[in-house]
Formats: C-alpha cells, structure tokens, sequence
C-alpha cells in the first residue's frame, strides 16, 4: 500500500482548505490536498450572493466598519458565538476581501450616480458617490445594519473558489482529486494523518503529515432535502468523531434557508430578497412585514423560515404534488437585474423549474442549508482533543456563526479563517517535529482494509441505499426547523436503530474498485453518528436559539444554555458523551434583544 | 514567487504563421474561384465575350503566369490544411466517430471540406494540367473538351466539390477569424448555401451551354 | 400514461477484472419532472448499485456532471427525460480518461491546463493588506465575470473533433481562460507572453472553428467570439514577432 509524506495534509479542496494549503505553501511548506472531487467543483462553488465584509464603500454601506459587521454578527448568533472569534473575524474580513480582489476575483464595483434600487416591493433611489467610484460595492442581505454583502453578480463562490484555485496552482499546492480520507492516524494525543481511499481505483493510502487539516464542509446530506452538494455529507466531522478524542460542537445548529426551490432543493440565492425581492404566500399577499415589520424578509435565516414555515402552518401555503411551498417574488426587479445580477438564479429556474422569473414567481420553501456545527477549534483553528489537528470552514466549530449564521458570513469566514488558520498551521510545522510511528500508520491501515473486506464479503444485512434513505427521513420527519421532545426522543430512538443497521450492511455490488456503493456503506454508520449528535443535541438543549428552535422550550435560557455543546464519541458507545462549554469567553456584547424573531429571552440575572 | 509552475514553451511562431498564410491562401483561393464561374460564365454572353476575356488574359501573362502560380497556390493550400487532416487509420476513426456522436452541422461540415478537398486535389491538379498545357484558352477547345462525355461528367462531378468547398471555406475563414460574429452566424451560414447554390446553377447552366457551342 | 424510458447506459469499470466496456439496458418509469440526476440515481439505488456518475451540486454550478447525453455532451443535472425520446443513451464524456461507467477525470485534465496556461494573475506588485483595494471600473469586472464563469465542465472537449484527435490539443476552456486573463488590468502578462503560451498549434492556432464547443457549452459562454479575439490577437502578435518594423 502506498505512503505519502506531506508536511500539511489538507482534507477538503474549497475555499478554506485551499486557503491554509495556500498559506503553506506560501511559507515554504510541501501541501497536499484531498477532494472528493475536483478542487473547483467544491461545494463553496455553489455559494451565490455574496461575501460580507464591511467595507462601507457603497452609499447603502456608508459608515460600515468591522465594529456593525461584528454586532450583526453576534446579534446572528443569537449570542451563540465565541466573541473573540467574531471579533477576529469582523476585523480581518476586508483584508481578505482585498486580497482576493489582489488575486483576481472580478468584484463588482461602485457605479456613481444616481440609480433605482428595490426594498420589499417599493421602488427607491440612492446616488452612489463619485469618490468610491470603481471600488468593491455591496448589497444588502438579511440581518444586516449595512449593504455588505460583496458580490460577483451570483456567482460569488464560483469566482471566489475558481481564483483561490488559481492561486494555489501557481504556489504549486498539489489536489489529490477523488479520494476520501477514511480514518485519522492518530496516538489518542497527535494526529499523524490519515488514511485514504482513492474514488478512482478504490486504492487505500496512507498519508503522513505532520500538519492535518479538516475544511471538507458541510454534512447537509443527512437531510433528505438539502441545498447541499450530494458530496457534503460530514466525512471530515466523521474521521474527527471517530477518534474519541475530538468533540464536535454545537452539532444541533442546523440552518435552514429560507428559498430553496420546490421541488429539487436547489438554493436561489439571499441576493433576490436582498436585491427587493418578496415572498408570497398562497393568496399573493407579502407576510413577512406583518411578522417582522422592522426587517421583513430581510430578518436572519433563522427567523424568516421560522416565519415562513409558521404561515404555511396556518394554512396559507402554496398546495403542490411535492408538499406546501411558498412564493417568492422578484420579477418587479426587472428582466435586465436578474440577466445582469442574478445570472445562476435566472438560469436555475429556467433550467430546473422551466420559468422565467421575470414573469412567474419562485416556489420556495425552507431547506437544510448550512451546519454552524463541526469540529470543534479554538480561535486559531486547532482542534481540541488532538495536536497537529486542524479546521477551517464549515467544516469547524471556530465558532463565529454560534446558532444562526448570515447569509455572506460563510463565504467571507471560509477566506478569514483560511488565511488565519493557514498563518498558524504555518507556524506549527516551523515549530513542531513529528515522530513516524510505522505501527501506528500500518495498523491504522489495516483497520481500514478489514472494514472493506468485511462490508464486501458481508452475506446479511442491509443496503446501505436505503439505510441512508432511513436515517434521512427520520431527520427530515423529527430534526426540522421545530423541534420537541417528543419527536427528538422518537428521533434518538430510530436512529439509534438504524446505527445497528448501517454498522451490518450488505452490497448487492461487488464493491470494486471505486464502487459507488462501497464508499457510501463505508461512510454511513459515520453519517447516523452524526446525526444522533445532531438529534441528542438538540433533544438535552431545552431551550430556543437561533437556528434551533424548540416548541416545548421557546425562549432563549441564557441563564441555563449560554453554552456550547460538545459531542464525544468514544468507541463503543450507544450515544455521544455530550459536555458543555461558555459559548464565549470574551463578552463585549453582553445577550440582549436581537431586533428580530421576537424570541422571548430568560436572561442570565434572573 | 510567480512562475512556480514548469512547463516547457512551446515556439509558436511556426504554427502562427501557417495559419496566417492558409488563410490568406484560402481566401485568394476563395476569391478566385469565384472570378473564375464568372469568367467561364461569360460563355453565355456568347462566345466572342469568352474569347475576348481568355484573349485579354493571355495578352497580359495572366495565364501564363497565374496559371501555374495558382498552381502552386492550390498545392501549398492542400498542403497546409493537411496539417489538419487525420491520415493514420486511429485518428480518423477518433474523428469519425465523435462526428457521429455529435450530430453537429459545423463539424460535419468539415467532414465535407475534408472529402471535397479530395476530389478536388486530384481532379483539379488534372484540370489545370489539361489546360495549362494547351494554351490559349478558347470556348472551342473548352467546348470540344465537355462535348466528349467525360469531360461532363469530370466537370459535373468538380463543379459541385468545388464550390462546397469554396462555400465552406469563407464561412470557417469568417468564423476563425472573428470577421462572422456569433450573432451573425446563422445569416453567414445562410448566405453560404445561397452562394454556393448560386454558383453551382451558374456552373450548371455554363456547362450546359457550353455543350450547344458548335465547335469549329 | 407515463413513458417507460429505457436507459441504455455505457458499463465499464476498468478496476474489476471480467469487466469489459459494452451498452446495458435499464428501464425506467418518467415521472414528473424527472431530470437525469433523479433518473440515474434510482436507477443506482434500485438496479444497479454499482452504476458510476458523476454528481456534486445537482444545479447546473459545478460542472460535475457532464456526459454525452443522445450524442451531445451536456449536463446531466439539468436534463429533462420529457425533452428526451424514450430511448436515451448515455455514453461518458470522450476526450478525458475514463474512471469507470459515466464517470471521467476531468481534474487531472483541467489542472494541467491551468499550469499549462499559468492561469493566474501575473503581477509583481505585493499585497498591502493596508491600502484600499485598485480601483476598477464596474463594467471591466462584469466583461471579466462573463469569461470567468466558466465552469470547467468538459463539455467543450468534448464536443471537439481535434481535441479528439490531439490529446495536447486545450480546447475552448482553456482560450476562454487565457482571454480572461488577457482582459484583466491586474494581469501584467503581455501579448509577447500570452504568445508563448496559446500562440501554438496545442493553443489557439490548433483550433479549427468546427464550434462545437460554443454549441455545446451549457453556460452560454461566447466561444465563438472569444476563440476568434485570441486568434486575431496571437496572429497580430506572431507578426510582430517577426517583423521588427511592425507595432500595433
């Protein structure tokens, strides 16, 4: 079996993962990165509207500075968040928006003049000045005081992801496309590795680094419906369980966007409602204001597909063959808007709904979007649990988006984060030395070689397809936007059923080679792990915050949960060992009223 | 830190300017062919008007000298775009079989070039051989030439290849070189199979005068 | 009534011995709706879990999915079954090498057009993470979003009798990419280097103007017009090349 010896192995190819490698390379330092697929089809690609980063250049944005970003962005939390990270994370996004603008990306910039822009359905005027003229401009998204939102029409991530790309193509960063890691090697102390499949031979490696980095996203794909890429479901969070030592945090918190089209799940980016767009319900009537009269359908995610799936309970959903949706409008933004600033969303519906959205409107409703969940870090994205580990992106629990993350905050923490994390994974490998132990690697492969021996020669159990199409049902049907003790108690137990199969499966393939069939049944008990920390979470967070919002216990307990779940797995176990963190350390915006959601608050006095 | 990445750079020169030169040889090419359906169209005006324009021709060097410079043009043509053609068996059943797949006019269309070409590179270098070695040109030895059946059906056969091929070469010229836009594209195509309809009737309608010149 | 649909799919994988590359039959009822990505993996989860294909995003963003769909190469994820007859037959992109059933490595083959191109933007200016970022004009950075949305699918390869036929040969992606570059004011390169890089038959004056690029490409990208800009730029610049009194 093959051994490659790297000093960073970075696990994930979009734009966190590409970003450290990038920083390592930069510093001298040999960088190998693994991908399911190839680096630029990473899901960060898919990200559409923009990247805040508050620098204030367009009149909607004037007086905007790193101070606004940070509040919006605790506020977004629902006071989730570590402080400090939020506050590291606010400065640094306008260098790093620079510096991706120094890189390439063709940000859209400052027009002066006057011009016409929509807010809910109402025509206004703004006069962008003459000296911010071919600066980075902004649009506004949700839960934002200031337009921030830096944007490439709706292709954001694409330009993003394709120059970061670049970029590490030219400091020689090498993509090792097509793998999987499969296990970390680690002592229980230091984390040496890992072991990976190739999906184009179905060959088993070992990589040795001194350095290891987890940024492979989301794990979206455990919901039946999600927005997610079909490759995002949580192999980096499974390796870090599966170590026993790694805790993943806050796993509970699951977002939910508020416009993903019905039926195919496909996201339309936050831009259509902060470009003006509207959503309608079943009598064409706009809802959110009478909700959320401050912010309307510009309230945090959170709120609005609470609101939203709030209204359709009330009857005043869209009826359709694939369940009730809702509308959203924009086609008072006129033909040449959509054809010039919402290119993907034009195409989408087009493409996958058959309308022009210049004349019909969107079916919506809320979908699994985005995990504030993940691997657990502290302020310089190194694991806890585990030295030599890292995380950045989605992926990590660094733990600037606390219960509820901002549309645009994803983008511009995958590129804060890359560059921060990068700096320190940087100094590490200046610093840290790292004894082969060859025992270790070779039992480690060898554990992985008999787990894929085992599943193809297993001769009972059952396909991992439909244990898949299990576990997701159950989180669709109980783990949604409102949860209660009830259907999460229901939740645990099912899907502790389904561990038991998907730990016993059978292929009806013969697993060679890159059989598509082997690497889902040897990713699948990870993935119902994930869930049941996803579902056990949220059943002992007897409280509503941010994303997760309970009916049983509906206001947000600072006094009891201003904390942090951390989920272990050690071998072995039925459930996860769930242990509490302070959500934050640092508290420079003590919890109070968010402005929006109307969310009643027992707060940490009483 | 730039130019991390090694590659070895090719000198592309050579491969530029060939194909500056093919274009500019195929566009002469084009343009003569063209002039030439005219000239030999004049037959219908009678063939005084024939013989006064072979005449002219011939008074100025043209014939003589454009003959056999044409000649050389149309080889070194051939011999450019060859460049082009798969002649290994491997390559031309790649091709084939992605022309099939594909289902596409525009790469069909090159499948035409490239057996038009064919044609034309054989019966062409036979019809200049035959007129170049019996100089002048007149309408009766032109015409006592087709009024024997194969030089007919020679004619009949190349009359068409030639101008597919004219036809298709301006239109990929245009297209290479940007002077055909996207957004005209459709009208240029349109306007090809007009053209070339045109010249063959043209070509049609010569021959078959030229089959009631009575021959002296 | 609905349509039975028989997929006739190409099955080889190249890891599993016995296997060898042939057509197989599946039969599918259309539902509503029913697109490829839906359509091949019931089709995986109920006939044949051992069905290779590529799928990442599922709309139309990534460029995963490319295949030859009833002879055209197109996205999979946004095909229809309803616009397709009941026969459909799918056949994996030529031109890339072929990992198994569907699937092709289109990454190895788009990395090394990218070091082949060194598309990235070549300036010897630093950072200054201090000063304001270089003013552009907005309609500058929108021309340049145009050409950078391409999303590397292969679509274009595919479709391409002589990158067929020239494995060197790099295709509209890769002039499409360099044109990007050429139109960016942050990118120093000259035409004199932009020359030495697509200004050979593997580059630009490989190309044929056959357009089945531009007619395939499921982005819209104008191929056609970019394709004929680089070559009129190259062409200029091999004269100049050339001829020491010719400038501009």
């Amino acid at each position: 079996m093959r051994i490659i010896y790297t000093d960073l192995l970075c696990i994930g190819a979009g734009l966190a993962g590409e970003r450290v490698a990038i920083e390592a390379a930069r510093a001298g330092f040999e960088t190998i990165c693994l991908s399911l697929v190839p680096a630029r089809r990473s899901h960060s690609s898919a990200a559409q509207g923009g990247m805040q980063a508050a620098l204030g250049n367009c009149i909607k944005g004037d007086g905007d500075c790193p101070d606004v970003h940070f509040q919006d962005t605790v506020k977004g939390s629902d006071w989730g968040c570590d402080q400090e990270v939020a506050r590291i994370f606010a400065d640094n996004a306008p260098l790093a928006i620079r510096q991706m603008d120094h890189w390439g990306v063709p940000w859209n910039r400052v027009v002066p003049g006057r011009s016409c822009y929509y807010k809910g359905g109402e025509k206004l005027e703004k006069e962008e000045s003459e000296d911010k003229s071919g600066l980075i401009t902004a649009r506004d998204f949700g839960g934002t005081a200031k337009w921030r939102a830096c944007y490439c029409s709706d292709g954001t991530g694409h330009a993003m992801l394709y120059t970061m790309d670049s970029v590490a193509v030219q400091h020689g960063v090498q993509v090792h496309d097509r793998t999987e890691a499969l296990s970390l090697i680690h002592d229980g102390e230091r984390c040496h590795g890992a072991v990976v499949r190739c999906l184009k031979t179905g060959e088993l490696r070992a990589y040795i680094s001194r350095a290891t980095l987890i940024a492979s996203g989301g794990f979206g794909r455990i919901y039946r419906a999600s927005t997610n890429a079909v490759i995002n479901e949580g192999g980096g969070q499974i390796i870090a369980l599966d170590t026993g030592v790694v805790p993943l945090g806050n796993m509970e918190a699951v977002q939910f966007h508020p416009t993903g089209i019905v039926p195919t799940d496909i996201l339309v980016t936050e831009g259509c409602r902060g470009d003006g767009g509207t959503l309608l319900d079943a009598n064409l009537e706009r809802f959110m204001p009478h909700y959320e009269p401050e912010k309307a359908e510009l309230a945090s995610r959170d709120v609005v597909s609470r609101r939203m799936q709030e209204h359709m309970a009330k009857g005043l959903g869209v009826k359709s063959p694939y369940g009730d949706h809702l509308w959203l409008d924009i086609r008072h933004l006129g033909r040449e808007h959509i054809a010039a600033k919402l290119r993907e969303v034009n195409e989408i519906c087009k493409n996958f709904l058959g309308i022009d959205p210049a004349e019909s409107l969107i079916p919506v409703r809320p979908t699994q979007h985005y995990s504030m969940g993940g691997v657990r870090t502290d302020k310089d994205g190194a694991v806890y649990g585990l030295k030599g580990l890292f995380s950045a992106g989605e992926a990590a629990c660094w733990d600037m988006h606390g219960f509820n993350r901002l549309g645009g905050n994803s983008l511009a923490e995958t590129v804060v984060a890359g560059m921060l994390v990068g700096r320190r994974v940087a100094g590490f490998l200046q610093e840290e030395d790292m004894k082969v132990d060859t025992a270790l690697v070779r039992g480690e492969l060898k554990k992985q070689q008999e787990r894929i021996d085992i599943l193809r020669s297993s001769t009972s159990g059952e396909a991992p397809f439909e244990v898949r199409n299990r576990m997701q049902d159950i989180l669709m049907d109980y783990v949604g936007i409102f949860r209660n003790e009830k259907d999460l108690h229901l939740a645990v137990e099912k899907l502790q059923q389904v561990l038991l199969s998907a730990e016993n499966l059978k292929l009806s393939s013969r697993g060679a080679g890159a059989c598509p069939e082997l690497s889902l049944g040897l990713r699948l008990s990870g993935m119902v792990r994930l869930a049941l920390c996803v579902a056990f979470g949220a059943l002992e967070r007897r409280e509503s915050r941010g994303s997760h919002a309970r009916d049983d216990y509906p206001a947000r307990n600072d006094r009891d949960w201003l904390v942090r779940t951390l989920a272990f797995w050690p071998g072995g176990r039925a459930l996860p060992r769930l242990e509490y963190e302070p959500a934050t350390k640092v508290v420079e915006i003590p919890p109070g009223e968010r402005g929006y959601g109307g969310c009643e608050v027992i707060s940490a006095e009483s | 830190m730039q130019y991390q990445v090694a590659f070895p750079t090719a000198s592309g020169s050579r491969a530029a300017l060939l194909d500056l030169v093919q274009m500019l040889l195929g566009l002469a090419l084009v343009v003569f062919m063209y002039l030439h359906a005219l000239f030999v169209a004049s037959i219908l005006l009678g063939p005084q008007v024939f013989n006064a324009l072979a005449d002219f021709f011939e008074r100025y060097y043209l014939a003589q000298v454009g003959g056999p410079l044409l000649a050389l043009v149309f080889l070194t043509h051939f011999f450019m775009a060859a460049r082009r053609i798969p002649f290994s068996q491997q390559d031309q059943k790649k091709v084939w079989t992605s022309t099939r797949m594909l289902a596409h006019r525009d790469t069909w269309l090159w499948t035409v070039q490239v057996v038009t070409a064919m044609f034309i590179l054989i019966m062409g270098a036979i019809h200049i051989w035959v007129v170049l070695t019996d100089l002048p040109i007149t309408a009766d030895k032109s015409a006592a030439r087709i009024q024997t059946g194969f030089w007919l059906g020679f004619y009949l056969l190349l009359l068409p290849m030639v101008e597919m091929h004219v036809g298709a070469g301006w239109y990929r010229l245009g297209i290479k070189w940007g002077v055909i836009k996207s957004s005209a594209r459709n009208k240029a195509k349109r306007a090809e199979y007009y053209i070339t309809g045109f010249f063959i009737l043209l070509g049609l309608i010569t021959l078959a005068r030229f089959m009631f010149v009575s021959v002296s | 009534m609905n349509r039975k649909l028989t997929f006739s799919i190409f099955r080889y994988n190249p890891q599993e011995t016995g296997s060898s590359p042939g057509m197989r039959e599946f039969r599918l009822e259309e539902t509503e709706n029913l697109n490829l990505f839906v359509a091949l993996n019931l089709i995986r989860e109920t006939q044949d879990p051992s069905l290779q294909f590529d799928f990442c995003c599922r709309a139309g963003i990534c460029g995963a999915c490319a295949m030859v769909i009833n002879g055209r190469p197109r996205l999979a994820c946004r095909t229809k079954t309803a616009e397709l007859p009941e026969k459909i037959v799918l056949m994996p992109l030529p031109g890339f090498r072929l990992v198994g059933d569907l699937s092709v490595d289109t990454g190895a083959w788009f990395r090394s057009m990218n070091e082949r191109l060194r598309s990235w933007i070549h300036t010897d200016e630093n950072f200054d993470p201090d000063a304001p970022e270089v003013v552009m004009d907005n309609q500058v950075a929108e021309e340049i979003y145009e050409l950078d949305r391409c999303i590397e699918c292969g679509c274009c390869i595919g479709a391409c009798a002589t990158a067929q036929m020239r494995s060197d040969f790099m295709g509209a992606a890769a002039m499409n990419r360099i044109a990007r570059f050429m139109l960016d004011p942050r990118d120093k390169r000259t035409n004199r280097e932009f020359f030495e890089i697509v200004g050979t038959d593997q580059g630009i004056f490989g190309c044929m103007g056959l357009l089945g690029c531009h007619d395939v490409c499921p982005k819209n990208l104008p191929l056609q017009d970019q394709l004929a800009h680089v070559r009129r730029k190259m062409g200029r610049q091999a004269l100049k090349n050339i001829l020491p009194w010719y400038k501009n």
